[in-house]
């Protein structure tokens, strides 16, 4: 795991930059540049942190790969060598690791209100609006003009949802819908989480929203709050959900639930990542300070947190000693 | 040898960009298109510039799309407009608008 993850920081940037290249190229222009100068908080889009958070998501094969609904077709079996069966776990771990890159992370975007031209000949000659937008190929799709002639004679820029309906219709992409689908209102996201069916919400999400914009961002965040809610951190522990998750909780001072799921299935090394993670987002807490000054490791470093940040002292406190005493068992033994 | 060249054939026609009617009955639909002024106005064109629905859709738009790249080709290239497609583009702001358009308002 820790070769991976040495591996993965060098691989990953220029991935990451490829993949989101084309929907948030300025963003990301300026995240990144401020995260490289001296600006005190962390960034999602750091190094650093997208190794703990990639470390943190697990590599769970089974999961990842997972049947997806495809067409019926008969199993195919082959046989191999050693060899060969080694070659071929390796060339899965370089694919599920392309699966689990994550989508990006973004603040809401402004909405747009600008004005071109205002005619007030043209009051009460039209009785809708009309909107225009040009279709020329090799415009990137944030770069377009999409401009709206109003009843009133006023021609203003479109708004960010008549931008994304008429991107759709003009340049449809899969997976999305002109009009957003019902699902994503907020009432009905209740429905689809006594399911337990949050990651093909998030995956439909992704298909359907742009990263920045205020549905993506709502749905995200619902998601992780009933997530958090019911600890059913596991449902999306090897999806390429979980940084993002991750993020949300750490920047929200929300970590305990998480701490207790991992330390109940035994995975230390996650549990420090996390509170290394929290670390760098809150450097001016006390636990911080003293892991700073001590230089602490492991355990020592999970039981300095629980002393000064969590709410749920006592509980991280039994999963501790429960996961202490299953050691010296099986040390023992 | 069809019946389009034989047309074009005599004294030389020039390139327009205007509305092409399309779509059913009661249900109108505009391609903007720079075709030969000669030609039929749905027949063979040139190049689609662009369409516009009419009709106004569920969110109360009429929905108007225009490669504004091909056409200031066309324009560059000595095309001239009809004069709804000089309304619309007066109405889109590429072009001032319409003197037309102005006297219909008033």
């Amino acid at each position: 795991m820790a070769a991976l993850g040495a591996r993965g920081s060098a691989v990953l940037p220029t991935r990451l930059r490829a993949l989101w290249a084309l929907p948030v190229r300025r963003a990301l222009a300026k995240d990144a540049g401020e995260g490289k100068a001296t600006q005190p908080k962390p960034a999602f889009t750091d190094e650093a942190v997208q190794t703990l958070l990639y470390k943190m998501t697990g590599l769970d094969l089974h999961k990842v790969f997972r049947p997806v609904k495809k067409g019926l077709k008969p199993p195919h079996y082959k046989l191999m060598t050693e060899a060969q069966l080694e070659e071929a776990t390796r060339k899965a771990i370089e694919e599920a690791k392309t699966k689990l890159i994550m989508p990006p992370v973004l603040n809401e975007r402004e909405p747009i209100d600008d004005v071109l031209a205002e005619d007030k000949v043209l009051e009460g000659t039209e009785t809708a609006k009309y909107v225009f937008t040009d279709l020329s190929y090799s415009i990137p799709h944030r770069e377009r003009f999409i401009v709206v002639r109003e009843p009133n004679g006023v021609l203003r820029k479109a708004t960010w949802e008549e931008r994304d309906r008429m991107i759709q219709i003009f340049f449809p992409k899969e997976g999305r819908k002109v009009i957003p689908p019902t699902l994503f209102k907020d009432e009905n996201l209740g429905t689809v989480f006594q399911q337990e069916r949050h990651e093909d919400v998030l995956n439909m999400c992704i298909a359907q929203f742009e990263p920045d914009s205020p549905d993506y961002i709502r749905v995200h965040h619902r998601t992780y709050e009933d997530i958090e809610k019911h600890a059913k951190y596991d449902l999306l522990r090897s999806t390429r959900h979980f940084g993002g998750m991750v993020w949300y909780l750490v920047s929200r001072k929300k970590t305990d639930g998480l701490l207790i799921d991992m330390i109940n299935r035994d995975l230390l090394e996650d549990a420090t990542s996390l509170i290394t993670l929290y670390h760098m987002l809150h450097p001016e807490c006390q636990s911080a300070k003293e892991a700073k000054e001590g230089k602490l490791q492991g355990l020592d470093l999970i039981k300095v947190f629980v002393k000064t940040e969590s709410q749920r002292e006592g509980y991280i406190q039994l999963a501790l000693q429960a996961y202490e005493e299953a050691m010296a068992t099986s040390s023992a033994s | 040898i069809s019946a389009g060249s034989r047309l074009l054939r005599g004294r030389g026609g020039h390139v327009v960009i205007r509305f092409a009617l399309g779509g059913c009955t009661n249900r109108p639909f505009f391609r903007i298109v720079a075709a030969n002024s000669r030609r039929a106005r749905d027949g063979k064109y040139l190049e689609q510039l662009g369409c516009l629905d009419p009709l106004p859709n569920a969110h109360g738009e009429k929905v108007a799309g225009l490669n504004l790249d091909r056409l200031r080709y066309w324009l560059g290239c000595g095309a001239q407009l009809s004069r709804p497609a000089e309304k619309l583009l007066g109405l889109a702001g590429v072009l001032p608008l319409h003197p037309m358009t102005v006297t219909g308002a008033e």
